[in-house]
Parts: C-alpha cells; structure tokens; sequence
C-alpha cells in the first residue's frame, strides 16, 4: 500500500463526482433537457440574436467561422453577425472586409487589446435580444441557434451554452481534446439541471443582452472572460442552460506546448477568479451545484491531479531505478528478457489500479455518451485511445503549471 | 429535497458501493491466490512424502528407480515465485503469507535432505546454493541477489537453488541456520557446502562455484540422478 494510501480519498472523490454527473445524467430534468425540441425557424416569436466575433490574428480561420454564422437556419431579419477586429496585425482586416456588404454582417475595430474589449464594443453596437460569442476558430452547426433559444424560454436562464467538439481532429493529441470536449457535453447536460455550469465556453454560448450590460459587461477576467461572466451571472441569480444538440465545432491546439499554453491559461483563470473574486461561491449551496459541487471539487481536481501525477511519476521512476539496480552485471540477454508470469494468479489488481481504471471506465462511458446525444459524428476510437492513454501524462503539466503561475503571481500572454 | 441533495446521496451510495466492490473483489482474488498456494502446496507435500517413502522403500538400490526430487525442485521454484508474488500483494506481515512461507521452507529443506541423501546413495555431486534473505529492511543487496540467483538458476537449470527468509519463526529453519552455521549478515550463501557473505556483483558470485560447474549452461548437468 504505502504512498498509494494518499491517492485513495482523491480517488474516491472523483468517482463520487462521475457518479454524481451519471446520475443526474439520467435524471427526469436532464431528459427533459435533453428532449427539448428546437424552435421552428418560422416561429413568430423567435427573439432576434448578435452574434459577436471577437478576432485577433484569425486571418486563416475568420471566414469560414463567418460562413457558418451565415447558414445558420435563422430569419435573416432577426440574426446578425458582428466581426470586431481586435487590433490585429495580420489578414484578419481584409478577410472581414469580404464581408462589409452583406446585409447581416456589421464590422468594427477595436483598438483596445483584450478579447472582453472585443466583444463588448460589439454588444454596445447591437439590440438584439440575445448576443452570442463565438470564437473566430470555431464554427456552427446550421441547425443549432435554434436549438438554443428555446432554453431562453425560461426567464431565470441567463446564458446557454453548446456542444462543443473539436474541429476536424488530425492527429492523436486532437483527438484527445476532443474525446475530452464530447465528455464535457454529457457533463454540461446534466450539471445544467443542476445548475453547475462553471464556464460560458467561447465557441458559441448566447447571453440575454439586456443581463450582461446591467452586469456591467465582460471583464478582462484574467484573460477568462467567459468563465467570470458565467459566475458572475450565476452570482446575480440566473442560471446557465444548455442544449446538447447544439453543435459547434472549434480548432484544437495541435502540439503539447500550445495545448499546455492555452490549458493553463484556462486553469490559471479559473484558480485566479475563484480564489481572488468568487471565493464565497465556493461551498455555498445558495448556488446550486455550483457552489457545492462543481467550484469545490474543481479545485480539488487540480490539486489532485497534480499530487496523482508526482505519486506516478515517483512510482515509476523508483520502479526503473530499481530494476536497472537489481539487473546491474546480468546479462543483457536474460535482464532484457521478458519474465514476466501470466495467469489469473499475477492478474496486477490492486484497490489503486482497479479504482483508477474505475474512474477512466466511468469518463469512457461519459465519453460515449456525450457522443450520443449531441450526434456528433466520427468516430471516437483514437479519442478514447488518446484520452485513456495521454491525458494524464499531458494534463499535470498544464496544473502544475497554472498552480505555479498563481502561486508566484506570474501572468503570461494570450498566445 | 432538492435535486442536487437526492442526487448527491445517491452518487455517494454508488461510489461507497463501488468501492466496496472492489474492496472485496481484491480481498476475493487475494483469497484465491492464498488457496491456490496451499492446494500446491499440499501437493507438493505429498510428492515429497511420496519420494521420501520411495526413497525409504528402495533403499537398497534408490539409484535404480525412479526416485529423484528434480521435479519437486522446479515445482518448488515455481511455488516460490508465486509466493514472493503473494507476499508483495498481501505483505509480509500477513499471518497467511507466514504460514505458506513456514510450510514452503520446511519443504525446501525436505528436499534439500533427500537431494543430499539421494547424492550419497548414488554418488553423484548435485550443486545446491542454500540462499538466506531478510526483506525486514535491514539487506540492501538482498533483491540484487535473489535477482542473480534466478539468472544462476534459470541458466543452469540443474543447480538447486533453496531460498529462506533467515527472519521467519519457523523451528526446522532455526536448526539448518545453526548446523550451517550462518550469521546475521545477509545475504548469505552455502554454496556447495561454503558459506559466503554479502554480494557485489554475479561474476563475485559465479567465482564461488566450483570449477566447472557453471560453464556448460543447461545442457550439461551439474547433478547426475539415477533416472538419467
């Protein structure tokens, strides 16, 4: 047993919040959720909608994110795109400029560097309803702003979000993300019921307009605006929704050093909010399953993926250095050879590995699921792969990472 | 109640029930492996009282029959890496790990008496390495030995390699520790019938065999038995 002892409240932890998302998952509220029809794009009292495209430097992807803003299956009269360019300092100007004449599109710079800039001088510029996000390396289903805006039906939802999975994934690393993406879709659909939602992810979540400026707008947030917001209105007493069979696709980082740069932005945000601005949300059942469930055992999830991994990294580098110690002047022909025994009888099943398996078993099962009821399409098998097999060597980089930059009070660049 | 509380006692059930689950399911197979060590066991004891009665029976010409403990000897290997295995899973502390480690010792040393008989009898010269270990903490060159005893015995699959915790309670082990006269620095070896202590590296080791003995690998035998 020994060091492995430590791993076991972590452990336990993390089965009880799979279960606790599988269970609400199941539940009568999330079905509902689930089988929420969308709304007729003929409906007469569909609420006109913003889009904002915040763009720094998108010159390769602006296009296409536009093109699929377009074919949204909407009212023309009643969905507008709006591109701010942030200041950027490549393409991005001229491919926006493609679009100056079409009816639904405005464009607009701001000069002001921050994403949070970006998309609140586009709220300014608008009067639809309802403004929403999306990312200028992200593209939509055509089906899914209708299946968004019936969440607004409820007048305690102030934001919704989508189902997000990774665009055109190439090698195994993307495939990873997205194994991971498509596991937060079941995880967002069934903590929406329980109003535990912690983020307003970029690629695509709508806002009730009038609630985001009476918050005040977006905030620089510690370069996650998306997150803070979605706290911040949760703060004021809304909900966040979210509907499944929304679609959106985003580009993913395609090498460990751009996913470890973009994840511990997103951790390091996350640790800064909730620590420095949102603490008392932490704990408090005033705030649903956001309060008690998702925001605390969030932190305890990057404290103990970080603790998990040194325990690994220390079992396996002792492991090498006694077995190189112990095979030392034998030679290599038998110190090489496998001898390893076979047979029920050294079947390697501890209370750790068989726990641990448990919990990847459980997120494999989350995985499949979200797959499922989002539709989306491909296949998962190099996702699972990737997932069960780099997750865990790639993501403790990313916390220890974040934890350090918070720790030492270092801020790093967007990109 | 509200969903999040009911939901929340339920996925506390389910998680203690899983883990529950897998609690017992090791405790089960943990269980199993302590069975299947004693039903070999048993085994063996039988084979070894059988070649002993054999060996008794036949005395007047043991060379003659079938009798010889070669088989018992790879058997008993085997039985010790799957107790080692057992004992890494279960500890050494385990009051059932103790009790297979006793029998399996006294084993050990029933055979090593018959191997000594069967080799007076008939005359021939088998090389047995009498190997004393401590896993309490206080060997660090225990593992590196035990690791180069395999590659010994696996090369040289007629040495006779006998293993024994010098720490274990175990009266039968007490008496060969004091005939052989071996000391508390471990690890220690008798090999064929030389006491040696402590362990550097396997060509330190492999100088204190006899000439010859470890320079024909497998094919060649170090021990000659009367069913050859």
């Amino acid at each position: 047993m020994g060091l492995q002892a430590l791993a076991y409240p972590f452990l336990f932890v993390a089965i009880f919040f799979e279960a606790f998302v599988l269970v609400t998952f199941l539940s009568k509220d999330a079905r509902a959720a689930r089988a929420r029809k969308p709304a007729r794009r003929d409906a007469p009292d569909l609420p006109s909608v913003a889009v904002i495209v915040p763009c720094w430097n998108e010159a390769r992807t602006v296009g296409a994110t536009v093109e699929s803003l377009l074919a949204l299956e909407y009212p023309a009269e009643k969905l507008e795109v709006v591109l701010v360019d942030n200041a950027s300092s490549d393409d991005t100007p001229a491919v926006m400029a493609r679009y100056a004449a079409h009816p639904q599109v405005t464009l607009l710079r701001e000069e002001a560097r921050g994403k949070h800039n970006a998309v609140n001088a586009g709220i300014r510029q608008c009067e639809a309803e309802i403004v929403g996000c999306l990312d200028a390396d992200s593209f939509v289903e055509p089906s899914a702003l209708l299946a968004m805006v019936p969440c607004f039906e409820n007048p305690s939802i102030g934001a919704t979000t989508a189902a997000m999975s990774v665009h055109e994934p190439g090698n195994l690393l993307q495939h990873m993300q997205n194994a991971e993406y498509i596991f937060g879709i079941a995880r967002a659909n069934a903590l929406s019921v329980v109003h535990g939602i912690h983020v307003t992810p970029g690629p695509f979540s709508l806002y009730r307009r009038a609630l985001v400026q009476s918050l005040g707008g977006f905030r620089a947030a510690y370069q996650t605006e998306d997150l803070e917001m979605a706290l911040r209105l949760q703060r004021a007493g809304y909900k966040i929704a979210n509907a499944p069979a929304a679609r959106v696709y985003t580009k993913a980082p395609a090498t460990v050093l751009k996913l470890v740069k973009q994840r511990t932005r997103w951790t390091s945000g996350y640790l800064r909010n909730v620590l420095n601005d949102y603490r008392d949300m932490v704990g408090s059942a005033r705030y649903g399953a956001l309060g008690a469930i998702t925001l605390p055992l969030g932190m305890l999830a990057i404290g103990s993926g970080i603790l998990l991994f040194a325990l690994a990294l220390y079992q396996v580098v002792h492991g090498l250095v006694e077995a190189v110690s112990l095979r030392a002047g034998i030679p290599l022909s038998y110190a090489l050879a496998p001898h390893a025994s076979f047979g029920w009888f050294y079947l390697p099943a501890s209370l750790y590995t068989l726990l641990a398996a448990l919990t990847v078993l459980i997120a494999a099962a989350m995985i499949v699921l979200g797959k499922r009821i989002s539709r989306t399409p491909g296949s998962l098998t190099a996702g699972l792969f990737g997932y069960v097999l780099l997750y865990g060597l790639i993501a403790p980089l990313w916390l220890i990472r974040s934890t350090a930059d918070v720790a030492l009070g270092k801020t790093r660049a967007w990109r | 109640m509200s969903l999040v509380l009911r939901n929340t006692i339920i996925a506390l059930a389910i998680t203690v029930a899983l883990v529950l689950t897998v609690f017992f399911a090791i405790k089960y197979l943990n269980d199993a492996r302590v069975a299947e060590l004693h039903s070999i066991e048993d085994q063996l004891s039988l084979d070894t009282l059988s070649l002993d009665t054999q060996f008794s029976l036949l005395e007047a010409a043991p060379c003659g029959s079938v009798a010889s403990s070669t088989d018992l000897t790879g058997e008993l290997a085997s039985l010790g890496d799957r107790l080692a295995y057992a004992e890494g899973q279960l500890g050494s502390g385990n009051a059932q790990v103790k009790g297979l480690k006793e029998q399996y010792s006294l084993l050990e040393i029933r055979d090593y008496l018959i191997t000594k008989q069967l080799a007076a009898a008939c005359g021939t010269h088998p090389v047995t390495v009498l190997y004393f270990y401590s896993n309490a903490g206080d060997c660090a060159d225990c593992d590196r030995a035990g690791y180069a005893l395999s590659y010994l015995r696996d090369t040289y699959p007629n040495l006779r390699v006998y293993s024994f915790d010098y720490n274990l309670d175990l009266g039968a082990l007490s008496t060969l520790i004091s005939l052989e006269k071996i000391k508390a620095t471990l690890p220690a070896f008798v090999i064929d019938g030389t006491t040696t202590y402590g362990f550097t590296d396997l060509a330190s080791l492999e100088a204190e065999f006899p000439k010859g003995v470890l320079s024909a690998p497998a094919a060649s035998s170090t021990e000659t038995t009367s069913a050859k």
